[in-house]
């Protein structure tokens, strides 16, 4: 990848962070939440955004951002209110600048008319001038300090500098080059950033002559001294021809960290300066060592301060560099101030964009590593287990003493590669915030095209889950939430009338439970209309005409494939593909999705998938000489089938009689076709299974040989998919052992049934 | 000066690229496969039997943390089973993305010959010689077939279908 390329690629990363801390903000502000700071932290996002796509000539979506920062600049100077309905205008408008993103990434296109009718919502919102001001290319925007107690926790005003301005104040009297007077206060963050006032203030020297005065007014005592805050400001008077835009360039890399406005004074400018400077000469030499070693006190080492005070204070500020250093690198620089923002994900959403993405700042917190090392370096200790297991064994096998010194080392091994699997497997785990934060735009959406009223909560962010479920867990939560939508939810006029707000709420909401992660997703509609399911259900030949169901088989019913409910084929949910294959998407996964119904009260989805897809609890197995893995989240017990709980049923068939519930009994090896004939029920042992749906089977093996973490081997990556097997392990000996596929495994049978027997029986899971 | 070149490059086109080949004994016959498809040569270790799978397919071995599976060539080419023993050599090779092992008898030598020299396989009435020889080399004697390796995986064949 060429290096633009590759700076492109960072830069629409951030987009993406910058796009959720903005929609994040905004569902903040709609929420009656939030602050300026929110409105602030939204317009910097956006701010961001344009600046990044401005350098790389984005046009479509620089124009784009460009009016939407116009408008949020109205709000936060306060001449916008935020209410809702400006709000709710400013969360399309950020869907459409994702769509912009996106266009610009080369992946899809931006509904053109949408975009230019946002364009003028946006307009509209603003209003008069300000309206004008955002249409117009030509006005640059200034941000100019209001108050001057900023520690940090400064704010802006923008004003709008015509660039006009200066060339007719240099007309006035054409002998004198312009004149400019600047302003500048930087903040911590440049220093954080270890940017450098004497650099800035050399390189403006360089493009005329400048009168540089300091600001020191606002240094407290020593004692009150925060070392890393910055305190001063300049007042530069700079003579020069090279107009505003050579001025604002030397700023180019800290204006995001700094409060600067630039004013066209004139030719023979007024206003002496207090404490004139000249910077080809610095009064005073640069205390290198004494920077290199407390940067943080850099600030008061300025050479530019006659001050006396100020250098009794370096004086001092020297000999507390050490102490200083001891701990301030300690502490986030840039976030300190900023302590006392509202608490996430607001002061997320605040921080970051200030401060230029969490790369930058968090470079002691975080890093940004390529996946594949991260997965490489998971196969690796996947391997070392393996290996770790099979030495273990060997050593066992060799009639060492369990107290010799290999054995105890060897168990000291086993748990440190247990404990570097579960570092290393967290590296991958992430929040699910990812998955949620898509969520409501979707609900926009779909709410939109189905004229309902929605509101979406979300509940449990923050839960952790490995990074492989994250992505694959978008589709089926999709799928749901428009299913909740579109099938769950009333109409408003219709829910009215049942006595509920005409606003629906859909809830997803996400937790640990048993080690495992379990995501909900409930609407307060009308829940399962169960004498249409089971109308629909017989219509379409999925259950006997006889067939006697209960309430949640019932619910469950809509599961099967090819159900559908939706009367009429809408455009988002009954493509009469529906909740069939989310159950498929869930399973794959490795996991299960159940359904709660209450008439009237509305319906809960509920999923519950594995930490991870790389490590499984499993029962290990035999069946005729060849050794299997069952996953233990499957089996219910496991027990010794007598003689007379077996009841044959059919030619060859079986049934378990478990505390009078009959199970259908499979022969494991038989369906395998590890051997062939008649089966014999009564010996071996007998798992209860459940599948990801609900019903239950007793699997029959051999012996079970123990209980172990076993590490998952896709049999895809060289192979391909075998019927009845999830994928592959290898075992303690080195040998490869398979991992059942419950699920498939009921299935192959109820296949081969359907095959012999002519008019098949109710089809159902519903065996117990 | 471009003219040059090109002619060169249509000269050695000519006389075919210089290609390395593993020939391997499967029963009395002889077969090859083109060196780069290969990663290493292994000695032979039980297999865990893969069900509702082909018989050529013996099944999956543990290859340092990967699984990987093991085609009886000499079935998959409906010469009969091998009879594996210690002996056997599997020839782990590269099929598309995929990592395969070959149960063979024996690994016999290294060749090194020009694309020209690979005779076409001459047209007799046996379905598997055509779907899985490529074409034939004489090699002091010999003659060795070129396996066409996109052809030995079962779902591979169902794709070209």
């Amino acid at each position: 990848m060429d290096p633009l390329e590759a700076i492109k690629a960072t830069f629409f990363q951030e987009c993406d962070e910058l796009l959720a801390d903005l929609e994040s903000g905004l569902l903040e502000l709609e929420g009656g939440g939030g602050d300026i700071e929110t409105v602030n932290a939204v317009f910097r996002a956006v701010h961001s955004v344009k600046g990044g796509a401005g350098a790389f000539g984005l046009e479509p979506l620089v124009r784009f951002a460009h009016v939407f920062e116009t408008t949020l600049d109205e709000m936060r100077s306060g001449r916008l209110a935020t209410e809702p309905a400006a709000v709710k205008v400013m969360l399309r408008a950020a869907d459409v600048l994702a769509d912009h993103v996106s266009a610009a990434r080369g992946q899809g296109v931006v509904d053109e008319a949408g975009s230019v009718r946002l364009v003028g919502e946006l307009k509209a919102l603003c209003g008069g001038g300000a309206a004008e001001g955002g249409a117009d290319d030509e006005v640059v925007m200034v941000d100019t300090e209001v108050e001057d107690d900023g520690f940090g926790d400064f704010d802006f005003t923008p004003v709008i500098v015509e660039i006009d301005a200066p060339a007719e104040a240099a007309a006035l009297d054409p002998a004198a080059l312009p004149t400019w007077r600047i302003g500048f206060k930087p903040s911590r963050a440049m220093y954080a950033k270890a940017n450098e006032t004497a650099l800035l203030l050399r390189e403006l020297d360089r493009i005329g002559a400048c009168q540089v005065a300091l600001n020191a007014d606002s240094l407290p005592d020593f004692d009150a001294l925060d070392p890393e805050e910055s305190y001063f400001s300049w007042t530069i008077d700079i003579e020069t021809d090279q107009g505003e835009g050579a001025i604002r360039e030397v700023f180019e890399f800290v204006e995001d960290d700094c409060e600067i406005v630039v004013e066209a004074t004139g030719a023979g400018a007024e206003a002496p300066l207090d404490a004139p400077l000249s910077f080809d000469t610095p009064s005073e030499p640069l205390d290198a060592p004494a920077l290199a070693a407390a940067p943080e006190v850099e600030v008061v080492a300025e050479p530019a301060t006659p001050d006396g005070d100020v250098m009794a204070l370096l004086e001092r500020a020297k000999l507390a560099a050490a102490e200083i250093q001891a701990t301030a690198p300690a502490s986030a620089p840039a976030d300190a101030p900023r302590a006392a923002a509202p608490p996430p994900p607001a002061a997320a959403a605040a921080t970051h964009p200030a401060d230029g993405g969490d790369a930058k700042t968090g470079a002691g917190t975080t890093i940004r590593v390529d996946l594949e090392r991260v997965d490489r370096l998971i196969d690796l200790v996947g391997e070392l287990v393996i290996n770790q297991a099979m030495l273990t064994q060997r050593v066992g096998e060799s009639g060492l003493a369990r107290s010799s010194t290999v054995s105890v080392g060897l168990e000291d091994l086993e748990h440190l590669t247990r404990e570097i699997q579960d570092s290393v497997m967290a590296i991958r785990a992430q929040p699910v915030k990812s998955v949620f934060q898509r969520m409501p735009r979707l609900v926009r959406e779909v709410a939109a095209m189905t004229n309902k009223q929605v509101r979406l909560t979300t509940e449990g962010e923050n839960t952790e889950v490995d990074k492989t479920v994250i992505e694959r867990l978008s589709d089926p939560l999709i799928h749901m939430i428009r299913n909740a939508i579109d099938h769950g939810l009333e109409k408003p006029e219709v829910r009215v009338a049942a006595g509920k707000p005409a606003e629906g709420v859909v809830k997803l909401c996400a937790l640990h439970r048993s080690g495992r992660i379990v995501i909900e997703v409930s609407d307060d509609g009308a829940g399962i209309n169960r004498e249409r399911v089971k109308q629909i259900a017989l219509d379409k030949g999925l259950i006997a005409p006889d067939a006697t169901l209960t309430d949640e088989e019932t619910d469950n019913l809509i599961f099967l494939p090819g159900f559908s409910t939706a009367a009429t084929v809408s455009d988002i949910s009954g493509r009469g593909v529906g909740m069939d294959v989310v159950r498929r998407q869930v399973q794959a996964l490795g996991g299960r999705i159940s359904i709660t119904s209450i008439p009237g009260k509305g319906s809960t989805f509920s999923l519950s998938l594995p930490l991870t897809l790389a490590v499984l609890d499993g029962m290990v197995v035999g069946v005729s000489g060849h050794t299997l893995v069952t996953p233990l989240t499957a089996i219910i017990e496991t027990l010794q089938p007598k003689a007379n709980d077996v009841r044959l049923l059919g030619p060859n068939g079986a049934v378990l009689a478990v505390r009078d519930a009959y199970v259908p009994l499979v022969d494991v090896g038989a369906v395998l076709g590890y051997r062939k004939g008649e089966t014999d029920w009564t010996t071996g042992v007998v798992l209860l299974v459940e599948s990801e749906v609900g019903g239950r089977a007793a699997l029959l093996v051999d012996a079970i040989q123990g209980q172990r973490q076993v590490v998952i081997k896709s049999l895809e990556a060289n192979y391909q998919r075998v019927e009845g097997i999830a994928a592959a392990t290898i075992l303690g000996d080195g040998r490869v052992a398979l991992i059942l596929d419950v699920d498939a495994l009921i299935d192959v049978r109820r296949k081969d049934a359907r095959r012999s027997a002519a008019p098949p029986a109710a089809r159902l899971p519903l065996a117990s | 000066m471009s003219n040059v070149t090109s002619l060169e490059k249509a000269g050695l086109q000519k006389a075919g690229r210089r290609r390395e080949l593993i020939s391997f004994r499967i029963g009395p016959q002889e077969f090859c496969v083109d060196i780069m498809s290969v990663r290493e040569i292994r000695g032979w270790t039980a297999a865990t039997p893969l069900p509702q799978s082909p018989d050529y397919v013996r099944g999956v071995i543990n290859l340092r943390g990967a699984v990987l599976p093991i085609i009886d060539l000499a079935a998959r080419l409906e010469l009969g089973d091998t009879d594996a023993t210690a002996r056997s050599v599997i020839i782990v090779t590269h099929i598309g993305p995929r990592l395969v092992g070959l149960l063979v008898d024996a690994v016999s030598d290294i060749l090194t010959i020009t694309e020209d020299q690979v005779q076409p396989t001459p047209d007799i009435a046996c379905d598997t010689v055509r779907e899985f020889v490529k074409g034939l080399l004489a090699v002091e004697g010999r003659m060795i077939s070129w396996v066409a390796l996109e052809r030995v995986l079962p779902e591979l064949e169902a794709e070209a279908a």
